[in-house]
């Protein structure tokens, strides 16, 4: 009986060190606290390009990152989905630290960027079901969830199709297909929609509002206002690696009394920008 | 490291590849199409020419003499030339110059004619040739018998006959044929009035060749063969398993950063080893699949020229090497696996470093550069293989090969450790480095950045961290290499002890121990911890000491070992001789301990343990950082048998540095394992002597004095308890160990499902 309990308490302590338990009760499911990370620079030694961001996002959440080009949006998500490692501070997805689990960490999130390419000389049905063997889902498993996904996006045209020959549109498809088939808890869309014309920017905007509906803790970064306004629950705006303001809509137009979006954007920015200019001139 | 995720890798890259038409030509359709198509155009050459009419332009018909017969109605006659070479002649034959020619202008004509091509040889006979010969051979025949009497003039002078001329225009290659056809056909002409001038005089046609050196070849036919083919197969083997490593290789990586398609890679469940091990399988595949299919072709290929060449008859003789061995086919198989799995490593790391598939082109040459010698030094007709020769990459793995093909079965044998040794310590640095590459962020992503020097300069001083970086050890390797071996030109063998005291002294401190001091003063934020220099736990010294102790019999049985499998050349054993009796001129042994224990165990401890091990531990693989130091060491001994040990010694030497966090344990070590071999070189002999008792412990015998097995067997044991002493003690580990030992610690905890 102590054996027992001393084993209990031992896997509970385990649990808990490693954040699992922690974060599962607070609803939790992306935690960001002091994330620095810089660039080593021939020139300057060090480029700063995201500094100390701090945030959470829960399951059934869209979390928006907004800021113009070179905030740094990029590379905080690429932090959290292991490509890059943080210089300092913490980040955990799932309770997994990004660091020191990267494995662990990487089964938990699906990742659409316009980084992500399809391979040209595989067919959609080969792209997803290689991912999934790669995720470790069992054969006949992976064949049900790849019917059911191509089901759901509309894919099964484009099953045998090379993606050399895909539309953008199409491409588009295949790489939430494959972010998704392994039912990830937590989905991250860097800028996923630039490039894409109106229909097909639509239709990714709706599929990533049926992902949080089935629960799933989606970040999406973008430098486009309206997005931002007919999807996220929370945003950042992100300037020059910082977080100028955080929260949901309606907080940010309370705090600083201004209801439009990008009127907000351009303020925070530009005085932003005039604290630096300032700082340099003292 | 999981292996179904590198399964799922490899499959995919192998199908991609073969979805790719540019690999496929380069790997299966150019070989294939390459060789028999070479084959033909060198068939097509041949039967030209052999078939080729040559258009000869004979002048001054007349002036021949009537015997022997040099033509025949319009053409040569055929006991002059066969049949045969007859057909080979279109032959135009004008009695005298023709009208407007004179001798003056005869060049310029012919030049004229040669070259626009109405005749590709003009044949010229003087006037009074014919008349002349006859007068000359009848001299000859009438000449009287006994030497003292005068011979007349007309055969004393030396140019008594005109000589014919032939115009050739030699920058053409249809001119220069037809001169060695008519060549070939006066000098038999001439031969034959040699012969009749002889038979004139009685004389046997002997008399111009009284003997003939016969030369015998004693090898058999298939050691020839195999001699031939030994040197050529490797070759090409070789130089295919590399470009067939080369192009998949940046197709794998660069061009999958191109096309945006790594990311997507990288952010899959797959770890960076799983993903470098599955490209490294498939690039190995193309680049072996490349190589067989060019032997096979060039085999193939080979044997049907050299049977049509047999059946055309003519210059089958030089050609008669042959097909190949079969037994060579094994071997080359067997040896293509290793050295494709090193090509593909090296060319994957460089593809991985690689922006862009044109950037990855760009490092072809200096790979073929570094390369091509190391595959051209086997090929050297003086290169055999021993100790040396086995120990360089590539070329090692050649000598082993030609010995192997030529049956040389036993000297193989005794090379196939240090070989395999060195192309696998080489494929594993090269597989560390390609997935090193693949876990820098500065690699896969990597934007352009201005480079300049004074810049690069500057950033090195400004961003350099407390222990030196890796690339910053690997230099100060690098270098100290250098100067060692530039050094070793610099300075002779001194011959008394106070000249060698004072070099030793001076190249250790000065070659060593400064440039290594200098770069951790540049280099890094903290010299102090860099070269470990800090205390130790105490007990640690004495324990340091002691292992060297319970080590050093066993050191010195491996030495023997090496020395009985790898004997020295004469030239060593030569220098070995010098170094005795200078030693024998030491004041005492003091002094000897002092030149020889103590300054090479600061000066050496310094640059390798100190500066060197600190750089390589930031690849956060100890034992690999161990092994590397330990390497390098080893190459700064240049006597090679005594690099091998060394190498061992600096294996412990390296392990103590790393759990005792500090320099001077290994000093210790160092300066007890050297001075036990100075000790046991110049007075255990004497000693033995005055206390008998010794040999149970020491042999004095032809090698030296050697430990006695006994006395090996328990110091092994000692030391092994001594080592997990120091396997126990808590040692600092950098921050790349401690990553690597989370990461290492997290895969294991995968659940099964995800």
């Amino acid at each position: 009986m102590r054996k027992i309990t001393l084993v209990l308490i031992k896997e509970t302590c385990s649990l808990v060190s490693t954040g699992f338990v922690a974060y599962r009760l607070a609803g939790v499911m992306i935690h960001v606290r002091e994330l620095t990370k810089s660039y080593a620079d021939l020139r300057r030694g060090s480029f700063v390009a995201v500094d100390s961001i701090s945030f959470d996002a829960s399951p059934g959440q869209i979390y928006g990152l907004l800021g113009p080009n070179g905030a740094g949006k990029t590379t905080a998500l690429r932090i959290l989905s292991t490509m890059l490692q943080p210089t300092s501070g913490e980040a955990t997805v799932n309770g997994y630290d990004v660091l020191t689990q990267p494995g662990l960490v990487r089964r938990q999130i699906g990742y659409v960027s316009m980084n992500t390419a399809v391979y040209d000389r595989m067919t959609a049905w080969e792209m997803v079901e290689y991912f999934g063997r790669l995720y470790g889902i069992e054969q006949a498993d992976l064949r049900d969830r790849m019917e059911t996904i191509f089901g759901q996006l509309q894919m099964n045209e484009i099953r045998d199709l090379l993606g050399a020959k895909m539309s953008t549109g199409m491409k588009q498809k295949v790489s939430i297909a494959r972010a998704i088939v392994h039912n990830p808890p937590v989905l991250i869309f860097d800028e996923a929609t630039s490039g894409l014309d109106v229909l097909v920017a639509r239709a990714l905007l709706k599929t990533v509002d049926e992902l949080r509906d089935q629960g799933k803790c989606i970040v999406f970064s973008t430098h486009i206002m309206r997005e931002v306004e007919r999807l996220c629950d929370r945003i950042a705006i992100l300037h020059r690696g910082h977080i100028l303001a955080e929260g949901t809509l309606g907080e940010l137009a309370d705090r600083h009394e201004e209801p439009d979006l990008e009127e907000l954007f351009f303020e925070l920015i530009s005085q932003h920008d005039n604290q630096l200019a300032l700082a340099n001139v003292v | 490291m999981k292996l179904a995720n590198v399964k799922w890798i490899y499959l995919r890259e192998v199908r991609d590849q073969l979805r790719d038409r540019r690999t496929l030509f380069t790997i299966a359709v150019l070989p294939v199409l390459l060789y028999p198509l070479l084959g033909m155009t060198f068939l097509q050459v041949a039967q030209f020419s052999r078939e080729h009419k040559t258009p000869i332009l004979l002048l001054g018909a007349d002036s021949l003499p009537e015997t022997p017969r040099l033509l025949d109605d319009d053409k040569f006659d055929t006991e002059i030339a066969s049949e045969q070479d007859a057909k080979l002649f279109d032959l135009t034959i004008e009695r005298a110059l023709p009208p407007g020619v004179s001798l003056s202008t005869l060049r310029s004509w012919a030049e004229q004619e040669i070259q626009d091509g109405t005749y590709d040889a003009v044949v010229y006979f003087p006037d009074d040739f014919g008349v002349k010969l006859n007068e000359f051979r009848a001299a000859v025949a009438d000449s009287p018998d006994d030497s003292e009497t005068e011979l007349p003039a007309s055969i004393k002078q030396d140019r008594a006959i005109p000589e014919p001329e032939l115009f050739v225009d030699t920058a053409s290659d249809k001119s220069r044929m037809a001169r060695d056809r008519v060549d070939s056909v006066l000098v038999r002409w001439r031969d034959s009035i040699v012969v009749d001038n002889l038979r004139d005089r009685r004389i046997p046609s002997a008399a111009t060749k009284p003997f003939k050196v016969v030369s015998t070849d004693v090898s058999r036919e298939r050691t020839r063969r195999a001699a031939v083919w030994s040197k050529i197969l490797p070759f090409v083997v070789l130089i295919w398993a590399l470009t067939g490593a080369f192009y998949p290789a940046i197709d794998l990586c660069a061009g999958e950063k191109e096309r945006g398609t790594l990311e997507t890679l990288l952010c899959s469940p797959a770890e960076r080893s799983e993903i470098a091990w599955g490209k490294l399988l498939t690039i190995m595949t193309f680049s072996m699949a490349t190589s067989v299919l060019n032997l096979l072709s060039m085999g193939m290929t080979g044997a049907f020229i050299v049977s049509r060449i047999a059946i055309l008859g003519g210059g089958a003789t030089k050609l008669a090497i042959g097909t190949p061995p079969p037994a060579a086919f094994l071997w080359l198989l067997l040896a293509l696996i290793p050295l494709s799995a090193l090509f593909s490593a090296i060319s994957l790391a460089i593809a991985a470093f690689a922006k862009s598939s044109k950037e990855g082109q760009y490092y072809l040459m200096p790979v073929l550069m570094i390369t091509l010698p190391l595959m051209m030094l086997p090929m050297m007709p003086t290169t055999e293989l021993d100790l040396g020769m086995s120990l360089i990459p590539v070329a090692g793995v050649m000598l082993l090969l030609q010995a192997l093909i030529e049956g040389q079965y036993l000297e193989a044998v005794r090379f196939v450790v240090p070989v395999m040794g060195v192309t696998f310590l080489c494929c594993l640095l090269a597989m560390r480095w390609a997935i090193d590459q693949f876990n820098k962020e500065s690699v896969l992503f990597r934007e352009s950045e201005q480079w300049g020097f004074g810049v690069w300069i500057r950033s090195l001083i400004r961003d350099r961290r407390d222990t030196p970086s890796l690339s910053a050890a690997v230099m100060c390797g690098v270098l100290l290499l250098m100067i060692r071996f530039f050094a070793s030109f610099l300075f002779a063998m001194p011959e008394t002890w106070d000249g060698f005291a004072m070099t030793t002294v001076i190249s250790l401190v000065a070659f060593i121990a400064i440039p290594a001091i200098i770069m951790s003063v540049l280099l890094t934020r903290s010299p102090t911890k860099t070269l470990l220099l800090r205390a130790p736990r105490f007990e640690a010294i004495p324990m340091a000491a002691l292992l060297a102790l319970a080590l050093h019999p066993a050191n010195v049985a491996l030495g023997l070992l090496v020395q009985k499998v790898y004997p020295y050349s004469p030239d060593i054993i030569e220098q070995l001789k010098v170094f005795e009796s200078v030693i024998d001129g030491a004041p005492g042994l003091w002094a000897v301990i002092l030149v020889l224990a103590v300054t090479p165990a600061i000066c050496e401890e310094i640059a390798f343990r100190g500066f060197i091990l600190s750089g390589m531990r930031h690849m956060g693989h100890k034992w690999v950082a161990i092994l590397v130091t330990s390497v390098l060491f080893g190459a700064a001994h240049m006597i090679l048998q005594q690099s091998l040990t060394a190498c061992m010694i600096g294996m412990v030497l390296g392990y103590l540095a790393i759990q005792t966090g500090s320099l001077l344990p290994c000093i210790v070590y160092h300066l007890t394992h050297n001075s036990l071999s100075m000790i046991m070189a110049i007075c255990v002999p004497t000693l033995i002597e005055t206390y008998p008792g010794l040999s149970l412990l020491f042999s004095d015998g032809e090698s030296g004095t050697l430990y006695q097995w006994p006395a090996v067997a328990v110091g092994l044991v000692v030391g092994v308890g001594l080592l997990n002493w120091f396997r126990n003690l808590p040692y600092d580990q950098t921050k790349e160990e401690s990553l690597q030992k989370a990461l290492d610690h997290q895969t294991a905890q995968i659940p099964a499902k995800s």
